[in-house]
């Protein structure tokens, strides 16, 4: 996938990740500052989403100043009832990500809701309905701003 | 949060209007607003923090880093503000929390690591276990993915009655 990205691309790429213009002429400001047209730069954009390197343009909210209350939670479950665990979880909208990883435990989601009582509601029926034991609640405790996006193409 | 913000937020969740030439016209026209209102508001909420980036995400996998992995460290509680801040600058790392540890799991610092190999990806944990001054990690390899989709915030449905 890599190879399919070329100079310019890489160059929107990396202007896009950080500051996307909010002004009426978003993509014809982010060619002027590339020496192309604003089209080129859409063109090239909807290009990198349907290849999916981009998988999304536009803003990313706080969940907390949202007034949102989020989780990563983790559980094991063994190997035969994945697959129908896996889409028990799946089932909830609030349910965002959801992972099998290496090691103990293995299956690990994250959860945004409205209030800590509606997460707590959802990990209470993924164990009634799972039954394969405990769903370890792992709320931050701090989130770590991140400096820069990943830099493509070096 | 006041009522045209929200009305905004559901607006800009429409992410096909980010692939026009046009985005916050767009916005306007959803809104039945000036896109004078859409971009000042957007901008408010930007400054606020409720949107705290405005751009572009990658799926890292196709964007050349193909090896990728969630890395938990065991720090010191002490140390772990100051290991997270230092691992969070680390330009490979795009996420940095810190969680409480559990039974049979003691690690507390949990950082997402993008590299463009195995090779790429074991030299900046080895980078990253230098800054947190700790040695004691586990690599949680993703094996499979069951979901991943974009949270949605007040979902149409939930709408206060006061209009």
């Amino acid at each position: 996938m890599h190879t399919s990205i070329d100079g310019l691309d890489a160059l929107i790429l990396n202007r896009m990740q950080g500051d996307f213009p909010i002004s009426e002429d978003p993509y014809a400001q982010i060619g002027a500052a590339l020496g192309v047209s604003g089209q080129e730069v859409l063109l090239r954009v909807r290009g990198l989403v349907e290849r999916g390197v981009v998988r999304k343009v536009g803003p990313f909210f706080d969940a907390k100043k949202m007034q949102y209350v989020s989780t990563l939670c983790a559980l094991h479950v063994p190997e035969e009832r994945l697959e129908e665990v896996a889409a028990l979880i799946n089932a909830y909208p609030e349910v965002t990500h959801n992972y099998l990883r290496a090691g103990v435990p293995n299956l690990w989601f994250t959860v945004i809701a409205e209030s800590t009582g509606a997460i707590q509601e959802i990990i209470r029926e993924i164990e009634e309905k799972g039954g394969v034991g405990p769903v370890r609640d792992l709320p931050a405790k701090k989130m770590f701003k991140v400096k820069v996006d990943l830099k493509v193409g070096e | 949060m006041e009522k045209r913000n929200i009305e905004l937020v559901r607006a800009l969740q429409n992410e096909e209007i980010f692939l026009t030439e046009r985005p916050f016209h767009e916005a306007a026209t959803l809104l039945g607003w000036t896109v004078e209102e859409v971009l000042q508001r957007v901008r408010g909420l930007k400054e606020a923090g409720v949107i705290r980036r405005f751009g572009a995400a990658l799926t890292p996998r196709n964007a050349g880093f193909k090896s990728n992995s969630m890395i938990a460290w065991d720090v010191p509680d002490l140390r772990a503000e100051e290991a997270g801040s230092l691992m969070s600058e680390h330009p490979r790392v795009s996420h940095c929390y810190i969680r409480p540890r559990f039974e049979g799991f003691p690690f507390n610092i949990y950082t997402m690591v993008h590299g463009n190999s195995p090779e790429d990806l074991a030299r900046i944990v080895d980078e990253l276990a230098a800054l947190a001054a700790s040695s004691s990690y586990r690599a949680l390899h993703s094996l499979r993915e069951f979901k991943k989709s974009s949270p949605v915030y007040y979902p149409k449905a939930l709408e206060p009655q006061d209009t």
